[in-house]
């Protein structure tokens, strides 16, 4: 990777990276309550099927995958594991918060073990709201990712001068 | 009218419940002067307060003798009233830190209580639908009481639960590590006098929230609307 880290890739070569990138999305799943319905229900069911996207949501480890999805309610007792995760993801990685409690605590707000917000600790690119969200925002989140992966200059992403605001779905 | 009410008054007088009668006394019987007060709902469940240092004996008492072999739940109550008020009523918020109330007006429930803590189990005897509801009172100044584990040896987690979220602690149950809360969690959640920190920092907004529902209240946007017009 030579050539991304100086920043002297031929345009045309880092279009074809990202397209294949875009479209080669290692899913990993982290339920953690209700949402994860929602996301099963998006990820292996015939009528969303977020195959057809080319999200594969089934990697054997975060050390394969490209895309977490934190699904549900994060507590401080499962933040260290989550920290770790995203850890061993390899770059370039990505993390899409889904629902209300990921993003903020949601009905949780008030909890004494509840985390408000799961990026206190790992960076988030999409936030899906709701409470759950249904199948097709989250689905909406991850197209909306696959557009932002298909515009990246990847040599920025390496220097880590790229600052983006994260996507907010809906 | 007046024979109705007298009916009425008259019909829960006239039910009795022999097989909790027989349950009562069969604890009593074995227990004596340890079961302290006890009520029966007919048809319902059946309460037994006893005293704080026969708390593991009440349970060997049900299980072995009284055939209570299938251990429901076990967890404890804190009677003090919320320092904080009710939160969902803004008005009567407290600041914090609160004082702390007097817990000698509220009233500690069925079969009644001396203390701020009380633990409570339920036991169920299998193949019928009777269970009884074990309580007893933990000295506020010595917050120990015995186990259940040598009993019914799934109390094990409730009681560490109880140990986290109450601060009680089960003598004869070695093994009182966190079981919910990170290992180093400080403090007991489900005290009363715990604060939510979040509520603190930002006080309950009350119902401003909550939309009128359609029809209920539209003349404000009505009058509005006829205003752009």
């Amino acid at each position: 990777m030579g050539l991304v880290e100086s920043g002297k890739m031929p345009k045309p070569l880092t279009k074809l990276l990202n397209l294949s990138r875009k479209y080669s999305i290692w899913a990993y799943q982290w339920g953690l309550a209700c949402c994860a319905i929602e996301m099963g229900a998006a990820f292996a069911s015939p009528r969303y099927d977020v195959m057809r996207l080319g999200v594969i949501p089934f990697p054997a480890s975060p050390r394969q995958a490209d895309l977490v999805i934190i699904s549900g309610t994060v507590t401080d007792k499962i933040l260290p594991a989550i920290r770790r995760l995203y850890e061993q993801m390899p770059d370039p990685k990505y993390v899409i918060s889904m629902g209300s409690c990921a993003n903020c605590g949601g009905p949780y707000w008030d909890s004494y073990s509840v985390t408000k917000g799961v990026d206190q600790v790992i960076p988030v690119d999409v936030y899906v709201p709701g409470c759950p969200p249904r199948p097709e925002a989250l689905i909406e989140g991850i197209a909306l990712l696959q557009e932002r992966i298909q515009n990246e200059d990847m040599a920025a992403r390496w220097r880590g001068a790229q600052d983006v605001e994260p996507i907010v779905v809906g | 009218m007046a024979d109705e009410a007298t009916t009425d008054a008259e019909a829960p007088e006239a039910v009795t419940d022999e097989r909790r009668e027989e349950v009562l006394a069969a604890l009593t019987d074995a227990l004596g002067d340890a079961v302290v007060d006890s009520l029966i709902k007919p048809g319902l469940n059946l309460w037994v307060r006893v005293a704080t240092e026969a708390w593991s004996e009440a349970a060997d008492v049900a299980a072995a003798r009284l055939g209570f072999r299938f251990f429901d739940f076990l967890s404890a109550i804190d009677w003090l009233p919320s320092p904080y008020g009710r939160y969902e009523d803004s008005a009567v918020d407290t600041p914090f830190p609160p004082a702390m109330p007097d817990r000698s007006a509220v009233e500690p429930g069925y079969t009644g209580g001396d203390t701020r803590f009380q633990v409570l189990g339920s036991v169920a005897k299998p193949g019928t639908d009777l269970r009884i509801l074990l309580k007893a009172d933990v000295p506020d100044d010595d917050l120990r009481i015995g186990t259940w584990t040598r009993t019914y040896a799934g109390a094990a987690w409730h009681e560490r639960e109880t140990h986290e979220m109450f601060g009680i602690t089960f003598e004869g149950n070695a093994d009182l590590r966190h079981l919910y809360l990170p290992s180093e969690f400080e403090g007991h959640p489900l005290r009363k006098e715990f604060p939510l920190l979040s509520r603190v920092i930002k006080p309950w907004p009350g119902i401003v929230d909550v939309e009128p529902m359609p029809g209920e209240d539209d003349s404000a946007d009505s009058e509005a609307e006829g205003a752009d017009a």
